[in-house]
């Protein structure tokens, strides 16, 4: 086999598998988690990287957990605490929102596994 | 291998990565979020020219807005107008831009038998549900409720002749609630439609009308656990088609162990009971609420006459025991998401 015997064979054993993970693997999986307040640019952070994020929202701080690639809301000013209900958000397309204080999560990912979420 | 086997091999490769990488190209999402009747609303269109569709939703966030201060009970505007006037009980000239939504929710009130009914505005009021944040107190005087009660304000004491109306009873007091929220969403999606937009979601607080389909598949949505994690089901949708939720966990207090929640039934003054959420799926957003908000007064016991009466087609209640109530065809379009499927009970079809 010659040195391009090689190369092609190495560029098929490494670009095949990565291709069909990446386009027929789990699309629905969350990557990352938009961070949404009115008015302002939202802040996308990867789920890769556990890490506890404060924001201000209009009543006060709102605090999101990333644990897992999963998000939540662990606090909020809010009086029905319905954000942390929530619990954790992790496919692409789930969200949670402090509507008092005004700041939303919603997963992000290539393939939304809910294009919208009833309730 | 020979450099005459190596090109075809080569062009063979290029082929398969070409092809594999051509399954990931998608025609764009276009995605908005806004605030608007104190919720989050989300409009999603499928396909289509940017600055079309980026129009198109513009205007819809400007219809949002300005029906959000139209259709307000409890802030200045053409539905606090025709409140204080509905007090008097004298004949006045209603706003054109509120005149169907007290029609079309005249009707549906009449088909669920009064379990559902706008007109108690001031019971709503009386329990702190008109403000966005309820201050933390206690639930109100049982008198008061009683008295409230008593007075019996119904859409059917409101009359019409022409573009004047009056109500017979001066408690009458207009609170739509959800039912704007869906009226909303169903003139938005006509918007859209008459923009040639045919595939798109529109989402306000959870409740959502859906036109098209998402590319080659139906849109799927989830339908979140009312009392836990994630989704306790899913259902694609296409055509055209709302999903609609009512629940006891959207606005509500606990004060000593028991939960109060938005809304009231209107025989009682009293928040509903022994009914977590309910489901409804059908055409227009606004007879869905309708429907859904008058299942919830009703119950488990009571929800399928409720349901049949109002024209439903696919319903689904969920009790305070986590029992799932619905009708056979719901249940085939319905995948439950949860690791243990809830119990079900089946109704009669509708």
């Amino acid at each position: 086999m010659t040195r391009a015997d090689w190369t092609l064979l190495i560029l098929t054993l490494v670009l095949l598998p990565t291709l069909y993970v990446g386009l027929w693997g789990d699309r629905g999986a969350g990557e990352s988690v938009e961070i949404w307040i009115p008015g302002q640019k939202p802040q996308v952070l990867s789920l890769d990287r556990n890490q506890t994020v404060e924001v201000q929202g209009s009543l006060g701080t709102s605090v999101i957990e990333i644990r897992d690639h999963k998000a939540r809301f662990i606090a909020s000013p809010c009086t029905g605490k319905v954000c942390i209900h929530a619990g954790w958000q992790q496919h692409a397309g789930e969200l949670a929102a402090c509507l008092p204080n005004k700041v939303a999560i919603e997963i992000l990912g290539r393939d939304r596994r809910y294009d919208s979420i009833n309730f | 291998m020979t450099r005459s086997t190596l090109r075809p091999a080569a062009l063979g490769l290029a082929l398969v990565l070409l092809l594999l990488a051509g399954c990931s190209r998608e025609p764009t999402l276009y995605d908005r979020k806004f605030l608007a009747f104190g919720t989050l609303v989300e409009v999603s269109v499928y396909g289509g020219q940017r600055k079309q569709v980026e129009a198109a939703i513009d205007a819809v966030e400007s219809q949002f807005r300005y029906m959000q201060k139209t259709w307000n009970p409890w802030h200045p505007g053409a539905l606090a107008r025709v409140d204080s006037l509905l007090g008097t009980t004298d004949w006045f000239s209603v706003a054109p831009s509120v005149r169907p939504l007290i029609v079309r929710a005249t009707e549906l009130s009449k088909a669920s038998g009064g379990l559902f009914d706008p007109a108690v505005g001031q019971l709503i009021k009386l329990w702190g549900f008109n403000q966005d944040a309820r201050p933390d107190v206690p639930p109100p005087d049982p008198k008061a409720i009683a008295d409230l009660t008593a007075q019996n304000p119904r859409m059917t004491d409101i009359q019409f002749d022409g573009i004047r109306v009056r109500s017979r009873n001066p408690a009458v007091y207009l609170d739509f609630g959800g039912f704007a929220k869906g009226y909303g969403i169903d003139r938005t999606i006509d918007f859209l439609k008459s923009q040639g937009i045919h595939n798109a979601i529109i989402n306000a607080g959870g409740d959502l009308r859906a036109i098209g389909r998402h590319g080659d598949r139906p849109w799927r949505i989830g339908i979140r656990n009312p009392r836990g994690e994630g989704m306790i089901a899913s259902v694609d949708v296409q055509g055209d088609e709302s999903v609609f939720t009512s629940g006891d966990y959207e606005r509500f207090f606990i004060y000593k162990g028991v939960r109060y929640h938005h809304i009231i039934d209107p025989r009682t003054g009293y928040p509903t009971r022994d009914t977590t959420s309910a489901t409804v799926i059908g055409t227009d957003g606004a007879t869905c609420d309708a429907t859904a908000t008058a299942m919830m007064v009703a119950g488990p016991k009571d929800w399928y006459r409720v349901a049949k009466a109002m024209g439903a087609h696919y319903v689904m209640l969920m009790g305070n025991d986590g029992t799932v109530y619905m009708n056979p065809a719901m249940a085939k379009r319905i995948h439950f998401e949860t690791k243990k499927p809830p119990k079900v009970v089946l109704s009669p079809p509708l």
